[in-house]
Protein backbone atom coordinates (compact mmCIF):
# COMPACT_ATOMS: atom_id res chain seq x y z
CA UNK A 1 0.00 0.00 0.00
CA UNK A 2 1.38 3.52 -0.63
CA UNK A 3 1.88 6.05 1.89
CA UNK A 4 0.82 9.34 1.01
CA UNK A 5 1.43 12.30 3.41
CA UNK A 6 0.44 16.14 3.24
CA UNK A 7 1.87 18.27 5.70
CA UNK A 8 1.60 22.22 5.71
CA UNK A 9 2.89 24.93 8.14
CA UNK A 10 1.75 28.21 8.59
CA UNK A 11 2.97 31.16 11.03
CA UNK A 12 3.39 34.92 11.37
CA UNK A 13 4.85 36.88 13.90
CA UNK A 14 3.21 40.04 12.66
CA UNK A 15 -0.44 38.94 11.44
CA UNK A 16 -2.25 39.58 14.88
CA UNK A 17 0.27 41.79 17.27
CA UNK A 18 0.69 40.31 20.23
CA UNK A 19 0.07 37.28 19.04
CA UNK A 20 2.43 34.66 17.00
CA UNK A 21 0.29 32.09 14.78
CA UNK A 22 1.82 29.07 14.25
CA UNK A 23 -0.64 26.40 12.11
CA UNK A 24 1.10 22.92 11.67
CA UNK A 25 -0.96 19.86 10.51
CA UNK A 26 -0.27 16.91 8.67
CA UNK A 27 -2.50 13.98 7.15
CA UNK A 28 -2.17 10.45 5.57
CA UNK A 29 -4.27 10.93 2.14
CA UNK A 30 -6.53 7.60 2.14
CA UNK A 31 -8.83 5.88 -0.32
CA UNK A 32 -12.73 7.03 -0.46
CA UNK A 33 -14.12 6.05 3.61
CA UNK A 34 -11.32 3.64 3.63
CA UNK A 35 -7.66 2.92 5.65
CA UNK A 36 -6.18 2.29 2.35
CA UNK A 37 -3.42 4.46 0.59
CA UNK A 38 -3.85 6.07 -2.60
CA UNK A 39 -2.40 4.18 -5.14
CA UNK A 40 -3.13 6.52 -8.73
CA UNK A 41 -1.78 10.09 -9.40
CA UNK A 42 -0.56 12.59 -12.17
CA UNK A 43 1.51 15.32 -12.25
CA UNK A 44 3.18 17.84 -14.58
CA UNK A 45 4.07 21.22 -15.48
CA UNK A 46 2.06 23.38 -17.92
CA UNK A 47 2.37 27.32 -19.25
CA UNK A 48 -1.39 28.77 -20.34
CA UNK A 49 -1.75 31.67 -22.46
CA UNK A 50 -4.18 33.92 -20.83
CA UNK A 51 -8.05 34.40 -22.06
CA UNK A 52 -8.65 31.01 -22.24
CA UNK A 53 -10.14 28.56 -19.70
CA UNK A 54 -8.57 24.98 -19.54
CA UNK A 55 -9.55 21.89 -17.79
CA UNK A 56 -6.42 20.47 -15.87
CA UNK A 57 -8.43 17.28 -15.62
CA UNK A 58 -10.79 15.11 -17.07
CA UNK A 59 -13.62 13.46 -15.22
CA UNK A 60 -13.15 9.51 -16.12
CA UNK A 61 -12.41 9.04 -12.36
CA UNK A 62 -14.41 7.91 -9.20
CA UNK A 63 -17.58 10.31 -8.95
CA UNK A 64 -17.82 11.77 -5.22
CA UNK A 65 -14.69 10.50 -4.04
CA UNK A 66 -11.44 11.36 -2.47
CA UNK A 67 -8.86 12.92 -4.48
CA UNK A 68 -6.59 15.79 -3.74
CA UNK A 69 -5.02 18.68 -6.54
CA UNK A 70 -2.04 20.00 -6.18
CA UNK A 71 -1.19 23.59 -7.56
CA UNK A 72 1.70 25.82 -7.66
CA UNK A 73 1.69 29.21 -9.77
CA UNK A 74 5.37 29.03 -10.75
CA UNK A 75 4.88 32.66 -12.55
CA UNK A 76 7.22 35.28 -11.13
CA UNK A 77 5.89 38.50 -12.88
CA UNK A 78 3.62 39.59 -9.59
CA UNK A 79 0.78 40.95 -12.24
CA UNK A 80 -0.11 37.36 -13.36
CA UNK A 81 -2.08 35.24 -11.76
CA UNK A 82 -3.97 32.05 -12.00
CA UNK A 83 -7.85 31.92 -11.83
CA UNK A 84 -9.16 28.17 -10.53
CA UNK A 85 -12.44 27.11 -9.80
CA UNK A 86 -14.42 24.07 -10.86
CA UNK A 87 -16.20 23.41 -14.10
CA UNK A 88 -17.67 27.02 -15.14
CA UNK A 89 -17.72 28.32 -11.33
CA UNK A 90 -14.78 30.24 -10.87
CA UNK A 91 -13.67 30.22 -6.44
CA UNK A 92 -10.72 31.96 -6.66
CA UNK A 93 -6.84 33.37 -7.88
CA UNK A 94 -3.95 31.97 -7.28
CA UNK A 95 -1.14 34.54 -7.75
CA UNK A 96 2.74 34.10 -8.50
CA UNK A 97 4.72 32.08 -6.49
CA UNK A 98 2.05 30.64 -4.68
CA UNK A 99 0.05 27.37 -3.69
CA UNK A 100 -2.69 26.06 -3.02
CA UNK A 101 -3.81 21.84 -1.93
CA UNK A 102 -7.95 20.76 -1.77
CA UNK A 103 -9.35 18.24 -1.43
CA UNK A 104 -11.54 16.80 -4.89
CA UNK A 105 -14.66 15.03 -4.95
CA UNK A 106 -14.90 14.83 -8.55
CA UNK A 107 -19.11 15.17 -7.83
CA UNK A 108 -20.08 14.99 -11.03
CA UNK A 109 -18.82 13.23 -13.84
CA UNK A 110 -18.05 15.00 -16.88
CA UNK A 111 -19.24 18.20 -14.70
CA UNK A 112 -17.03 18.85 -12.01
CA UNK A 113 -13.47 19.39 -14.20
CA UNK A 114 -10.81 21.69 -12.57
CA UNK A 115 -10.60 24.43 -14.63
CA UNK A 116 -7.37 27.53 -14.71
CA UNK A 117 -7.19 30.24 -16.32
CA UNK A 118 -4.25 32.50 -16.81
CA UNK A 119 -4.86 36.10 -15.93
CA UNK A 120 -3.09 39.51 -17.03
CA UNK A 121 -0.20 37.43 -19.01
CA UNK A 122 0.90 33.50 -19.92
CA UNK A 123 0.93 31.83 -16.34
CA UNK A 124 3.07 28.10 -15.48
CA UNK A 125 2.19 26.11 -12.96
CA UNK A 126 3.54 22.63 -11.63
CA UNK A 127 0.28 20.22 -10.61
CA UNK A 128 -0.12 17.02 -8.80
CA UNK A 129 -3.27 15.23 -8.42
CA UNK A 130 -3.40 11.79 -5.95
CA UNK A 131 -6.41 9.50 -7.37
CA UNK A 132 -8.83 7.62 -5.41
CA UNK A 133 -9.81 5.88 -8.50
CA UNK A 134 -9.47 6.54 -11.62
CA UNK A 135 -9.47 5.58 -15.27
CA UNK A 136 -7.62 6.34 -19.13
CA UNK A 137 -10.07 7.82 -21.33
CA UNK A 138 -10.17 5.28 -24.31
CA UNK A 139 -8.11 5.59 -27.38
CA UNK A 140 -9.91 6.01 -30.68
CA UNK A 141 -9.13 3.55 -33.02
CA UNK B 1 2.24 44.91 5.95
CA UNK B 2 2.32 41.44 7.52
CA UNK B 3 4.47 38.58 6.69
CA UNK B 4 2.11 35.50 6.43
CA UNK B 5 4.49 31.97 5.73
CA UNK B 6 3.10 28.48 4.56
CA UNK B 7 4.85 25.64 3.44
CA UNK B 8 3.52 22.72 1.89
CA UNK B 9 5.50 19.07 2.05
CA UNK B 10 3.86 16.19 0.40
CA UNK B 11 5.37 12.82 0.00
CA UNK B 12 4.40 9.60 -1.49
CA UNK B 13 5.53 6.27 -2.90
CA UNK B 14 2.72 5.98 -5.48
CA UNK B 15 5.60 5.64 -8.00
CA UNK B 16 8.21 3.83 -8.32
CA UNK B 17 10.18 6.44 -7.12
CA UNK B 18 9.88 8.49 -4.37
CA UNK B 19 7.54 11.74 -4.86
CA UNK B 20 8.37 15.14 -2.67
CA UNK B 21 6.86 18.32 -3.27
CA UNK B 22 7.83 21.16 -1.23
CA UNK B 23 7.29 24.97 -1.46
CA UNK B 24 6.97 27.82 0.89
CA UNK B 25 5.14 31.14 -0.27
CA UNK B 26 4.32 34.40 1.31
CA UNK B 27 0.83 35.25 0.97
CA UNK B 28 0.26 38.16 -1.23
CA UNK B 29 -2.09 40.35 -2.19
CA UNK B 30 -4.19 40.02 -5.43
CA UNK B 31 -1.39 41.45 -8.50
CA UNK B 32 0.83 42.65 -5.28
CA UNK B 33 4.26 42.01 -3.91
CA UNK B 34 2.17 43.33 -0.49
CA UNK B 35 1.64 40.98 1.97
CA UNK B 36 -1.60 39.86 3.32
CA UNK B 37 -2.08 41.67 6.72
CA UNK B 38 -6.15 40.97 7.72
CA UNK B 39 -7.71 38.17 8.69
CA UNK B 40 -11.18 37.20 10.34
CA UNK B 41 -9.26 35.04 12.92
CA UNK B 42 -8.91 31.43 13.56
CA UNK B 43 -12.10 29.86 14.90
CA UNK B 44 -13.37 26.47 15.64
CA UNK B 45 -16.61 24.73 15.43
CA UNK B 46 -18.30 21.53 16.66
CA UNK B 47 -20.84 19.50 14.62
CA UNK B 48 -23.10 17.18 15.87
CA UNK B 49 -25.67 17.13 12.82
CA UNK B 50 -25.31 17.09 8.74
CA UNK B 51 -26.79 20.96 8.51
CA UNK B 52 -25.60 22.58 6.16
CA UNK B 53 -23.55 25.70 7.63
CA UNK B 54 -21.92 28.66 6.77
CA UNK B 55 -18.17 28.95 7.88
CA UNK B 56 -17.59 31.89 5.56
CA UNK B 57 -19.41 34.75 4.46
CA UNK B 58 -18.23 36.48 1.37
CA UNK B 59 -20.14 39.57 2.77
CA UNK B 60 -17.29 39.82 5.40
CA UNK B 61 -14.99 40.23 2.42
CA UNK B 62 -13.88 42.13 -0.15
CA UNK B 63 -15.01 40.96 -3.69
CA UNK B 64 -12.67 39.56 -6.64
CA UNK B 65 -9.93 39.48 -4.42
CA UNK B 66 -7.26 37.15 -3.46
CA UNK B 67 -7.54 35.94 0.26
CA UNK B 68 -6.83 32.63 1.65
CA UNK B 69 -8.65 30.15 3.32
CA UNK B 70 -7.54 27.46 5.75
CA UNK B 71 -9.86 24.66 6.90
CA UNK B 72 -8.99 21.12 8.80
CA UNK B 73 -11.03 18.67 10.06
CA UNK B 74 -9.83 17.86 13.70
CA UNK B 75 -11.41 15.00 13.87
CA UNK B 76 -9.26 11.32 13.98
CA UNK B 77 -12.09 9.20 11.53
CA UNK B 78 -11.19 8.79 8.20
CA UNK B 79 -14.95 7.17 7.86
CA UNK B 80 -16.21 10.62 8.37
CA UNK B 81 -15.49 13.84 6.38
CA UNK B 82 -17.32 17.76 5.79
CA UNK B 83 -18.37 18.38 2.22
CA UNK B 84 -16.86 21.75 1.57
CA UNK B 85 -18.64 24.26 -1.07
CA UNK B 86 -18.37 27.35 -2.47
CA UNK B 87 -21.99 27.88 -2.33
CA UNK B 88 -24.43 30.52 -0.62
CA UNK B 89 -26.35 28.04 2.23
CA UNK B 90 -25.80 24.20 0.63
CA UNK B 91 -23.04 22.13 0.81
CA UNK B 92 -23.75 18.09 -0.51
CA UNK B 93 -22.40 15.90 -2.87
CA UNK B 94 -23.68 17.41 -5.95
CA UNK B 95 -24.96 21.14 -5.32
CA UNK B 96 -23.02 23.45 -7.22
CA UNK B 97 -19.96 23.77 -6.12
CA UNK B 98 -18.78 21.04 -4.25
CA UNK B 99 -15.27 21.34 -3.97
CA UNK B 100 -14.19 18.09 -2.28
CA UNK B 101 -15.02 16.09 1.20
CA UNK B 102 -12.49 16.55 3.68
CA UNK B 103 -11.82 13.66 5.83
CA UNK B 104 -10.81 13.53 9.20
CA UNK B 105 -7.24 14.99 9.63
CA UNK B 106 -7.52 16.35 6.41
CA UNK B 107 -6.51 20.15 5.61
CA UNK B 108 -6.85 21.96 2.85
CA UNK B 109 -5.60 25.78 1.71
CA UNK B 110 -7.16 27.48 -1.23
CA UNK B 111 -7.38 30.94 -2.81
CA UNK B 112 -10.80 31.95 -2.81
CA UNK B 113 -12.00 35.63 -4.74
CA UNK B 114 -14.50 36.35 -1.89
CA UNK B 115 -17.48 36.06 -3.92
CA UNK B 116 -19.83 33.52 -2.47
CA UNK B 117 -19.69 31.90 1.36
CA UNK B 118 -17.97 28.79 1.94
CA UNK B 119 -20.16 25.87 3.32
CA UNK B 120 -20.07 22.60 5.12
CA UNK B 121 -22.02 19.71 5.99
CA UNK B 122 -20.92 17.25 8.38
CA UNK B 123 -21.14 13.34 7.14
CA UNK B 124 -22.35 12.62 10.52
CA UNK B 125 -25.60 12.64 12.57
CA UNK B 126 -23.88 10.88 15.36
CA UNK B 127 -20.18 11.45 15.27
CA UNK B 128 -19.50 15.02 16.19
CA UNK B 129 -16.57 16.84 14.11
CA UNK B 130 -14.46 20.22 14.86
CA UNK B 131 -13.50 22.02 11.87
CA UNK B 132 -10.90 24.25 12.26
CA UNK B 133 -10.67 27.69 9.83
CA UNK B 134 -9.35 30.73 8.60
CA UNK B 135 -9.24 33.17 6.23
CA UNK B 136 -6.29 35.09 5.49
CA UNK B 137 -8.01 38.76 3.89
CA UNK B 138 -6.96 40.26 1.31
CA UNK B 139 -9.58 42.56 2.21
CA UNK B 140 -11.76 42.56 5.58
CA UNK B 141 -15.27 44.57 5.24
CA UNK B 142 -16.43 46.61 8.29
CA UNK B 143 -18.90 45.45 9.68
CA UNK B 144 -22.18 46.36 9.18
CA UNK B 145 -23.41 48.59 11.84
Amino acid sequence: MATTTATVSISSSDLMPGSNLSINASSTLMKTGLTTGLTLMEMGNHSIATGTEFNLSSALGEVNGAHYVYICNTTTNDDYYIEWGLHDTMIGNLNSGQWMFIPWNNAVATDSEIEVEAKNGTCTFEYAIFKSAWTLATAAS
Amino acid sequence: MATINANINISSDILSYPIRINKSMTMKKLTSCNGIDETTGLRAKRFTSTDDAVIVEHDELTDDKAHMVYIRNTSASKVNFFYVSYNASTADATTTEPIGKLYGGDWMLFPYNGNTNISVASSSATDTQVLEYMVFADGVLAAKG
